[in-house]
């Protein structure tokens, strides 16, 4: 979208807003950057992809990860807290039958405790008014191209869960430690429109 | 836990209901006045709708409710699974004889 | 009377672009938003779905244009003023 224009008044409205709201006692003192950095030390990708790897490793914590994404994660080290409250982390597995995507058709619901913010494709127009009618030519477009007797599942993310998409582990892996599983995953892969 | 009990279970067959509210909803315009199936439950939360208009709201059931394309758009070879306040459905004893989409996925 | 939001299964948008390696944020200010937005969730000037409710609010022609943090942007001070904490005049800087 248009993130190229000027940005600078934008910028300056935020800063006029912060200051007239701790001024009023709305914010208190230094709490924007407290949240700043609980940021940067939040959800991110390789979260998820450290998520996948375990499940592909360890069928016991597959299982365990399908039937309760909040408790699996938790495992790990990782949380659907953020900022706000938990929300419930649902985890789709694709298989050689079925593929999984995951949408937000109404705004840009992402699972962001865990993966941090979603880019900018999928909170875009484009994205979420095609992939729910057209997610074949939407995988294509986006360099993944299905073979035709593969089932796709399109998850709308309309309401409280969240949703990541454990891949299939690539053939030819077998050798790789966890680590290195957790290096093939890519977020694409986690939103469903990436094989891996 | 909820003080209402559940309207519907996995299996049941609904149909959306045809509302145009003219506030903020969850039911997709896309996904009005179709058949689907629900595929499990996600859980018990107040209505979307009546928080966005500061109302206060008791939980209700949330479903997983599995769409084929084609009773969307008319076309599609693959489903669409929509997250749904039971407020948003009705029952569908006419639905879809497909005994396949009754499958959970998860 | 749907909103612009609610775009799932509308034709004619453009192709899908994907930013290689794109970052969290492109801007400081789209990162303090987020955190201003979350702290006046959390003081309970105005909830998550109220907040929603702001984005889609925004005009069809505005909600197009405007970048996904610059929505936010809007919404936060539109509820700001509908909730009282600050004059319109005043939430503007004027």
């Amino acid at each position: 979208m248009s993130t190229t224009h000027d940005d600078a008044p934008l910028a300056a409205q935020v800063r006029h807003l912060e200051a007239l709201l701790e001024e009023r006692g709305w914010l208190a003192p230094g709490e924007i950057d407290e949240r700043l950095d609980a940021f940067a030390a939040g959800g991110s990708p390789a979260n998820g992809a450290a998520v996948v790897a375990r499940a592909w490793v360890d069928p016991y914590f597959r299982a365990r990860l399908l039937a309760d994404g909040n408790a699996a994660i938790g495992e790990l080290g990782f949380s659907m807290g953020g900022a706000l409250q938990e929300q419930k982390l649902i985890v789709v597995a694709n298989d050689a039958d079925e593929h999984h995507v995951v949408v937000c058709t109404l705004c840009s619901c992402y699972p962001i405790a865990l993966l941090g913010p979603s880019p900018s494709w999928y909170k875009s127009e484009a994205y979420r008014s095609r992939v729910v009618r057209d997610p074949r030519g939407v995988l294509r477009e986006l360099g993944l191209e299905l073979p035709a007797s593969t089932r796709i599942t399109v998850w709308d993310a309309s309401a409280e869960s969240r949703y990541l998409v454990l891949p299939r582990r690539p053939e030819g892996t077998d050798d790789l430690t966890e680590q290195e599983l957790a290096a093939l995953v890519t977020r694409k892969g986690l939103i469903g429109t990436a094989a891996v | 836990m909820p003080d209402r009990p559940d309207r519907f279970a996995p299996g049941d067959r609904v149909r959306t209901r045809i509302p145009d509210p003219p506030g903020h909803t969850r039911l997709p315009r896309y996904a009005r006045g179709a058949r689907g199936v629900i595929v499990s439950t996600a859980g018990h939360h107040p209505l979307a709708d009546e928080r966005a208009r500061g109302l206060p709201s008791d939980p209700r059931a949330v479903h997983h409710v599995r769409f084929a394309a084609r009773d969307l758009f008319g076309e599609g070879d693959h489903a669409v699974v929509v997250e749904l306040w039971e407020d948003y459905l009705e029952p569908d004893p006419a639905g879809h004889p497909e005994p396949t989409e009754e499958r959970n996925s998860r | 009377m749907s909103r612009i939001n609610d775009v799932g299964g509308m034709v004619g948008f453009p192709p899908i672009v994907e930013e290689p390696d794109e970052p969290a944020f492109h801007a400081d200010w789209e990162a303090h938003v987020v955190a201003l937005n979350a702290a006046m969730i959390r003081r309970g000037v105005y909830n998550l779905d109220e907040f929603r409710d702001a984005i889609e609010r925004i005009p069809p022609d505005q909600y197009l244009a405007a970048s996904y943090y610059e929505k936010w942007l809007r919404a936060i001070t539109t509820l700001l003023g509908e909730k009282g904490v600050a004059t319109p005049g005043e939430l503007a800087g004027a």
